[in-house]
């Protein structure tokens, strides 16, 4: 005898009713003048958790019970169904749910870590070059328009420096389209940018902050690199799939988890953007040693960059800006600059405002580079 | 209507909503569903689906009786697939090119209304109680006409706004340009109530349980008392927030590692302040659309407040946060169990009066898509 509540299915009634079963496989009610059904055209919801069972009969009527323990007794005497109550079984075992916790934890952490980018990075390989190009047209115009100022560097020095540009891709396969364009960046500073049709552009800041070539040659090779590796197209990849992985985790994205969702996902997806800059500064590491160009140069010029930041370059620059001989009083500044801030690296720490940074920290970058000035061999 | 003749001075009884739904219980549940999922690469997110929502309603009770969740996994599955290949076609073209893509944006756009209709549809028709399903008139031309002129009126907006950015770039010194911005502002701040207004009304009138229809008492005068204060409020905190910001960066200008300290306090009181108020209009929205909901005769009540539904936020983002998104199902149980214990029904009538509609098919696809956009289209 199960006791649950019967519901016609042409109105909302409720009776209370004790619905039971014989051997035969035949069920019927109690309280009711009602013929009796045999169980097999009767459909038994599947057991969830300790919800109610509902028994939905041919003629439309329900019987809804929270006995679940009668209704598994039920099903288990009368049907032999081996599929019916197997999602609640393993919902239920203890051990396979704490395998199935360890299990899905270790799988996300090797998918995000490992397989997304490798995935992202065949993905890219094997899509034609024309992928690449699409997503970059449009790109400088945008910028242009919201960001960039025309360049204010001389011809010559423009010319000068193409020539150096053109030198490498002379050494670089597959980098016909590699093109270089300076602009003066205003906001944004002295700065790089490998965008994915090829086209690199340097702002003035930063071509002024070299007092050597061989300076802008190695920021070149990093932004080269970017482009060799097809590093937007992957970073496109990466960021869909990442999306896709969390929506298929989390279920349904309702609006109180999107909040919660999207600092993990900031953390791994600068997590990819440090493994992509790491990657450019292989490649650039690689040339500079191959064609025994020292390292150290790039390691100057991070240096350079980070101090171009500070309040005190700033000020510098602010001062010298209505004098003549600029280019000699720039490098003073950054000079200074860089001494001033080697001081204070000196007593700073990794802050936690790193782990959401897209680039590693300079020190890191600037240590590897050093690490190899010191086993290359040292020529100009 | 039926029952109405009945409601007479008789005695109104409160019901109360009760969840049963524990934490451990459902963990189990996700966890295994999640399992499955990576498993089957994607496949299993149906059923899972199917059974959390089971879950849900069926640890919902009112007057005894539970809620069913009645969907077909299979056609789940049919909509998402479709939903996919629609979301990846449309990621495609956003890389594409600027014009592909907003093309592709506004085609989906404009197909948003049918997608709500269908979604309405598709959830309602697929929730019973006492075997009695809800349902949801498909009226297109209806949700056309109520979302046009939002639509229209946002358009004319963002046209308004790069106008006077144009001529604000040729002539710099403009004083006007605020001025206009700040009365676009407040209009489109105007208009919002009015629509949500709008928007839940169409929402409620068209749904049904059986072949009996909901009304809904509210009126555009709730909907903008409500918004004013909120914006009162809004102006009070970001206002006062911004003048603290203010003061605190002046007296840092000198120190160094400036901007690292001024990001770490910006997120120290955007983050409560923004969830407090999602969880102001959380709770004022949700109270206002049931509080006005009526099946002849019988009303909903319900009374959430902000305070603890700002404490259920906060605690579920930091517990979710520090476990990486594990303790989720704990989160969802305590927000299901204290949003039902502040509901209950004022029974006015019989609940067994209600009569069943026919049974017709619906598409999940509409639910589906809706869900791939990550559109709110909570009941």
């Amino acid at each position: 005898m199960i006791k649950g509540s019967y519901f016609n299915g042409e109105t909302s009634d409720k009776k209370d009713v004790s619905l039971y079963y014989k051997d035969d496989g035949n069920v019927g009610f109690e309280e009711l003048d009602i013929a009796e059904v045999p169980l097999h055209l009767i459909n038994i919801s599947s057991r969830i958790g300790n919800t109610p069972r509902y028994l939905s009969f041919p003629d439309g009527s329900q019987f809804e019970t929270e006995d679940n323990a009668a209704i598994d007794k039920m099903v288990n005497t009368l049907s032999n169904d081996p599929l019916h109550g197997l999602a609640h079984k393993l919902e239920s075992t203890k051990g396979f749910i704490l395998f199935t916790l360890v299990a899905v934890v270790l799988f996300g952490w090797l998918f995000i870590q490992y397989g997304i980018p490798a995935m992202s990075k065949q993905l890219a390989e094997m899509l034609p070059e024309e992928a690449s190009q699409y997503m970059g047209q449009g790109v400088l115009d945008a910028m242009d328009k919201n960001l960039f100022e025309p360049s204010q560097l001389e011809q010559q020095r423009q010319d000068e420096l193409r020539i150096l540009f053109n030198d490498l891709l002379k050494n670089i396969e597959g980098s016909q389209s590699y093109k270089i364009e300076f602009r003066l960046g205003g906001k944004i500073k002295a700065n790089a940018f490998a965008l994915p049709n090829g086209t690199i552009v340097f702002t003035d800041e930063l071509i002024n902050l070299a007092e050597n070539n061989l300076e802008i040659v190695s920021i070149m090779l990093h932004e080269i690199g970017h482009l060799k590796r097809k590093h937007s197209l992957r970073a496109t990849i990466q960021q869909f799939s990442l999306a896709m992985f969390v929506m298929v985790v989390t279920g349904d994205v309702s609006t109180s988890s999107s909040i919660i969702t999207a600092i993990p996902i900031m953390l791994v997806e600068s997590g990819f953007s440090q493994g992509m800059e790491t990657e450019a500064d292989t490649y650039s590491l690689d040339y500079m040693r191959k064609h025994n160009i020292d390292p150290n140069y790039f390691a100057i010029m991070m240096e350079k960059l980070e101090a171009s930041y500070s309040q005190e370059y700033v000020a510098c620059m602010e001062a010298i800006s209505k004098e003549s001989n600029k280019q000699s009083k720039i490098i003073q500044c950054i000079n200074d600059a860089v001494k001033l801030n080697k001081e204070e690296n000196g007593k700073a720490n990794k802050t936690a405002v790193d782990y959401f940074s897209t680039h590693p920290s300079s020190e890191e970058r600037i240590g590897r580079f050093r690490e190899k000035t010191s086993s290359s061999v040292k020529k100009k | 209507m039926e029952g109405t003749s009945e409601v007479s001075a008789a005695a109104i009884i409160k019901e109360p909503f009760k969840f049963t739904g524990k934490a451990g219980e459902f963990f189990a549940i996700w966890i295994v569903n999640v399992a499955l999922t990576i498993l089957t690469l994607g496949i299993y997110s149906a059923w899972a689906k199917v059974r959390t929502h089971q879950y849900f309603y069926g640890n919902t009770f009112l007057a005894d009786a539970s809620f069913r969740y009645t969907a077909n996994p299979v056609q789940i599955l049919k909509g998402r697939i479709i939903a996919f290949i629609v979301f990846v076609l449309y990621s495609a073209s956003t890389s594409m090119s600027p014009i592909i893509g907003g093309s592709a944006l506004i085609i989906l756009m404009l197909l948003v209304p049918a997608f709500m209709v269908m979604s309405m549809a598709f959830r309602l028709r697929n929730s019973m109680y006492r075997n009695v399903r809800f349902n949801f008139d498909k009226n297109f031309k209806q949700a056309y006409i109520v979302f046009a002129i939002p639509v229209l009126i946002t358009g004319l907006y963002i046209f308004t706004v790069t106008q006077l950015q144009n001529v604000l770039i040729e002539n710099p010194e403009a004083k006007f340009f605020p001025i206009a911005m700040l009365v676009l502002a407040l209009s489109m701040g105007l208009m919002f109530p009015w629509w949500e207004y709008m928007i839940t009304n169409f929402k409620v009138v068209h749904a049904k349980y059986g072949v009996s229809d909901f009304k809904f008492t509210a009126s555009t005068k709730n909907y903008y008392g409500m918004y004013l204060k909120l914006y009162g409020l809004m102006i009070l905190i970001f206002g006062g927030m911004g003048f603290l910001l203010s003061i605190m960066m002046r007296t840092m200008d000198q120190g160094s590692g400036m901007s690292g300290a001024v990001v770490v306090i910006i997120m120290l009181f955007m983050f409560p302040a923004y969830l407090w108020i999602f969880a102001y209009i959380q709770a004022k929205r949700t109270n206002l659309m049931y509080n006005n909901l009526d099946i002849s005769g019988n009303k909903v009540q319900s009374e959430l407040k902000t305070g603890y539904l700002l404490y259920l936020y906060v605690t579920n983002t930091l517990a979710m946060m520090l476990t990486l998104g594990l303790l989720m199902p704990w989160a969802k149980i305590r927000t299901a169990r204290y949003r039902a214990s502040v509901t209950s029904l004022n029974v006015a009538g019989d609940l067994g009066q209600y009569t069943s509609a026919q049974e017709q098919q619906q598409s999940a696809l509409g639910e589906e898509i809706g869900e791939m956009f990550d559109m709110d289209l909570g009941f």
